[in-house]
């Protein structure tokens, strides 16, 4: 837990790249420019209540 | 007879002659003669100068004569004057005339002002046009205001213009239009609100029903049925059905299924006017008065104008038809031979309605069997088709000369036109409608409004969007029992609804008030379950002093939380934005958002104090989402724009509102478990079981034939069709059809099955109507609607309970409740609802003055303010509210009094 955590990645709408974002930073995608990020889904484990 | 002097038409007779030489008009026009001989009117001149004495004088300035300036550019402004040659105007004044002394002596001859063919659909382009024609004149000018102001500071330099046409006004004009939808032009004075809305994308019917609306001018308040009655003169262009109740009830209506809004020709209208002089249209300006209304020829009009006479109006417009036929002219020129009024219409103006029919030639259809085959190959278009003479668009007046066939093969030499389908008359909703024609019409307009708000399917890129609100079904089916319609706009692609399996009989008494019986298992297997896609939005902004929203790290366990944060952040990552595929349940924060202390004055950048100002899910208590995606993105500002999809699992439940396509809603009464079903022998359990007494009085026979069909396609694997009109020409199975297929499957041949009771085993005493209906599930659902409260928030002001769900307001016990209650002399129970519960408040009442006192919480004392003293100062109960009228009334120098009558 003390570890230093690894930087959250975001993945570009249009080619899929992963790219990750220090506060500040304009949102766009590095090797393609687009402007649309998406967050990755989640490491930890969910449950999911099918009902 | 002064204006007609006026235009320079001095002689009576030649006023009479252009009117028409029946002695009756010339009877009614006496009085009128009569007038111009005893105010000493004989000539133009003295005509204009009496008018002159009637105008306002401020109104023109100039010295040319103020009525002449009026005649020319106001009266009858449509008909252009041109070189002051009045006479075309005054011929058009003529006609009028004559048609309004036809009225008078016959008034069959009286024009139907709510007749289709009467009317004029605006559409965007022409608002758009005329939106931008009021700006530009604006920007031009402000720009000469500019440059005279520059012409005076700089006199001899040059001034280029570019430099003075600065700003966006045009720009700004029309976004502002846009989007407020307010049009306010003082130039036309046009003030319209909601010409623009927003595209309800709620499902993709109301998406495409929308856009096939049709809103009238003038305001809805207006209390005659003229407007709103169905037109005969809208078959085929409006669609019958369609229409919203209540308030804009038959004003608000649908384009059907196959019309065409014309536009305004581009190539302008010269063409077409010279067109019909070379076909043998006398000009106006060749004719003299006695001419113009000669028994054996016709008026013709364009767009209008009074363009001349023809001596053969029925080859003039066979000609022009022909033209019209071979392309030569616009395809939507219509030709319009008025018998009655002996006048030929020429139209080609936009915002008419039409509608393409199949060319007949003496009842023969010009479409033939080869035709349909190149069009199944895909080696014909429709646009072939009109290209080529076969089809063509009729606006509503040119129906008037034709005699259309519903269906091929009549045998009349007169038919010169057939409908291509029937079921065009209906618009998009209504066709969704399996046999609307076995329904009672009421039924049909109830399923146009309820079609919108069922639930399924927006679009096929709708998991890519990111609607504020979305509602989808897990599971939509395509109906079992299709219509043409339904093919043509996609509905069988982009379903929305289920088929359920429906049993029309009574259970267990919690299906009163068309409420249905569902099966549990049905729903454990999926039915009517949807989805609830909600969006939050958080952008981070920048402020004047250049100081930024920011996103904080979450809490960790152990540090230190002041308001009991960390159980909050349970599903932040770390960089303080939940990320997709968590559940979140109501106030869980979704982003941990710090907003600067100080935005206004310029602070120290590096250590700017902040303050908390995260996001929290609100949802219903108890249920929980799960994030479904999260973007970032800049926003116009370029800021900072973090969105946030969530999605909620919904499984029908109590209350929820479900809709059959005919009109027929109703909620979910109870749940059942499917061992306590009905079962058939062939093992089939009805999904739901309707109460039959939804029936005798609704008259929905549709909805019984398509039990009927939907059965019959489920044995046979064929999808049924029930367009409307459709049995003659195959577009939808008859019942005789059904019922066939029904008994070679093994079933009876009304649709009614042997059913089991699944309580007893026994057998039920009646055969039970039992097959596929189309379910729809309706965006009302209880979740969202579900509130009670005991205690909760107050109102300021009143101290009374707050209103609505949305404030966890109380339920108002309102005046025609209070109402019985005075009624039945239930006193204590008014007390208790009215004040107790509500707003309770102890005041200080002076029994001398009877204004309010207070009470002295140092020496324990009650004091009259007014009185400076604590004698005769009692202590009552009254709502707060009570006491803030007084004090509001005192504050407007009204003096309420309380007098005690038992007191101590």
């Amino acid at each position: 837990m003390d570890a230093q955590p690894e930087p959250v990645s975001y993945i570009c709408g249009d080619c899929g790249m992963e790219n990750t974002l220090k506060p500040g930073d304009v949102i766009q995608c590095r090797e393609c420019g687009y402007r649309i990020l998406y967050k990755k889904r989640t490491r930890r484990i969910v449950q999911y209540e099918a009902r | 007879m002064v204006v007609m002097k006026a235009m320079g038409i001095e002689s009576d007779q030649e006023v009479v002659q252009m009117v028409g030489r029946d002695p009756r008009y010339g009877f009614m026009l006496l009085p009128s003669i009569q007038e111009c001989a005893n105010d000493d009117i004989f000539n133009q001149k003295q005509a204009l100068e009496f008018l002159d004495k009637k105008l306002k004088p401020s109104l023109y300035s100039s010295n040319e004569g103020k009525a002449f300036g009026v005649l020319r550019d106001f009266f009858l402004a449509n008909v252009p004057v041109r070189e002051l040659n009045f006479r075309p105007k005054a011929i058009y004044a003529a006609v009028m005339m004559r048609r309004m002394m036809d009225a008078m002596l016959n008034k069959d001859a009286i024009d139907d002002k709510d007749y289709v063919g009467n009317k004029r659909l605006e559409l965007s382009g022409q608002l758009i046009s005329l939106l931008f024609e009021d700006l530009f004149k604006t920007m031009n000018e402000e720009v000469k205001k500019r440059i005279d102001l520059g012409l005076r500071k700089s006199a001899g330099r040059s001034l280029p213009i570019e430099n003075f046409i600065t700003g966006d006004s045009i720009t700004q004009g029309l976004e502002r239009a846009i989007s407020t939808g307010n049009w306010d032009l003082r130039r036309f004075k046009m003030h319209k609100k909601g010409m623009t809305q927003v595209l309800a994308r709620l499902s993709f019917i109301a998406a495409v029903g929308q856009m096939t609306r049709v809103k009238p001018q003038f305001e809805k308040s207006r209390k005659v049925s003229g407007p709103r009655a169905l037109q005969p003169s809208q078959w085929g262009m409006l669609c019958p059905c369609d229409t919203p109740e209540g308030e804009a009830c038959g004003l608000v209506k649908n384009l059907a299924l196959m019309t065409h809004v014309t536009t305004d020709q581009e190539e302008g209208l010269s063409p077409l006017i010279s067109l019909c002089h070379s076909l043998g249209v006398e000009s106006l300006e060749l004719l003299s008065a006695e001419e113009i209304h000669t028994s054996n020829s016709f008026l013709v009009i364009f767009n209008g104008i009074i363009l001349g006479k023809h001596r053969q109006p029925q080859r003039f417009a066979t000609s022009m038809r022909k033209l019209r036929r071979a392309g030569k002219i616009g395809e939507f020129v219509s030709v319009y031979v008025n018998e009655k009024q002996r006048c030929v219409y020429i139209a080609s103006d936009g915002g008419r309605v039409c509608r393409p029919l199949v060319i007949a030639d003496k009842g023969v259809s010009r479409v033939k069997e080869h035709h349909m085959q190149e069009l199944r190959d895909g080696v014909r278009t429709f646009r072939d088709f009109v290209r080529d003479g076969l089809i063509e668009y009729l606006d509503v007046n040119e129906q008037n000369n034709t005699l259309i066939a519903l269906y091929e093969g009549e045998p009349k030499e007169e038919i010169t036109h057939i409908e291509i389908e029937p079921l065009t008359i209906l618009g998009v909703c209504a066709g969704l409608i399996p046999y609307p024609h076995h329904n009672q019409s009421p039924r049909n307009t109830y399923q146009c409004a309820m079609g919108k708000q069922a639930m399924g399917n927006i679009a096929y890129n709708q998991l890519s969007r990111m609607d504020s609100l979305l509602y989808l079904l897990v599971y939509p089916q395509r109906p079992l029992l299709t219509t043409k319609t339904i093919e043509l706009v996609g509905y069988d692609k982009l379903g929305a609804g289920q088929n359920a399996t429906v049993a029309v009989m009574s259970y267990s008494g919690y299906d009163i008030e068309d409420a249905i019986v569902m099966n549990k298992s049905s729903l454990d297997r999926g039915f009517g379950r949807c989805i609830v896609l909600k969006k939050g939005v958080s952008t981070l902004q920048r402020y004047a002093n250049n100081t930024q929203d920011r996103i904080c790290k979450p809490l960790k366990k152990g540090e230190t939380d002041r308001k009991g944060d960390i159980e909050k952040m349970r599903i932040l990552d770390e960089d303080g934005i939940a990320s997709p595929g968590e559940t979140i349940r109501p106030f869980d924060m979704y982003v941990n958002k710090e907003v600067p202390v100080n935005t206004k004055d310029p602070v120290d950048l590096q250590n700017v104090g902040f303050k908390s100002a995260f996001q929290t899910y609100k949802g219903a208590k108890g249920e929980t989402a799960v994030i479904d995606r999260v973007a970032l993105s800049s926003d116009v500002n370029n800021n900072l724009c973090i969105k946030f999809q969530f999605r909620e699992t919904r499984r029908p439940e109590l209350g929820d509102k479900f809709s059959s396509r005919h009109g027929q809603k109703g909620v979910c009464g109870t749940i059942v478990q499917q061992e306590d079903f009905p079962f058939s022998e062939r093992g089939i359990c009805p999904d739901l079981i309707m109460n039959p007494h939804g029936f005798p009085s609704r008259m929905t026979i549709g909805k019984m034939i398509e039990l009927l069909g939907g059965k019959a396609g489920v044995s046979c694997g064929r999808f049924h069709y029930g367009s409307a009109f459709g049995e003659p020409s195959g577009q939808a199975d008859t019942v005789e059809a059904i019922s066939k297929t029904l008994v070679d499957k093994g079933f009876s041949y009304n649709g009614k099955d042997f059913l089991y009771s699944g309580i007893t085993g026994s057998p039920l005493q009646a055969y039970i109507f039992m097959g596929p209906i189309y379910y729809q599930k309706l965006k009302h659902m209880v979740l969202d609607k579900m509130h009670a409260r005991g205690r909760g928030p107050r109102v300021m002001l009143t101290r009374q309970p707050t209103e609505g769900r949305s404030r966890d307001g109380g339920l108002r016990l309102g005046e025609m409740e209070r109402d019985c209650l005075i009624a039945y002399g239930a006193s204590m129970l008014m007390y208790e609802r009215l004040m107790l519960s509500s707003d309770p408040f102890e005041i200080q009442v002076c029994r001398t003055c009877g204004l309010l006192g207070y009470y002295n919480h140092k020496l324990k004392i009650t004091v009259c303010s007014s009185c400076k003293n604590s004698e005769n100062v009692s202590k009552i109960k009254l709502p707060y509210a009570c006491k803030l009228l007084f004090q509001e009334l005192q504050s407007m120098n009204i003096v309420p009094r309380l007098k005690l009558t038992e007191a101590s």
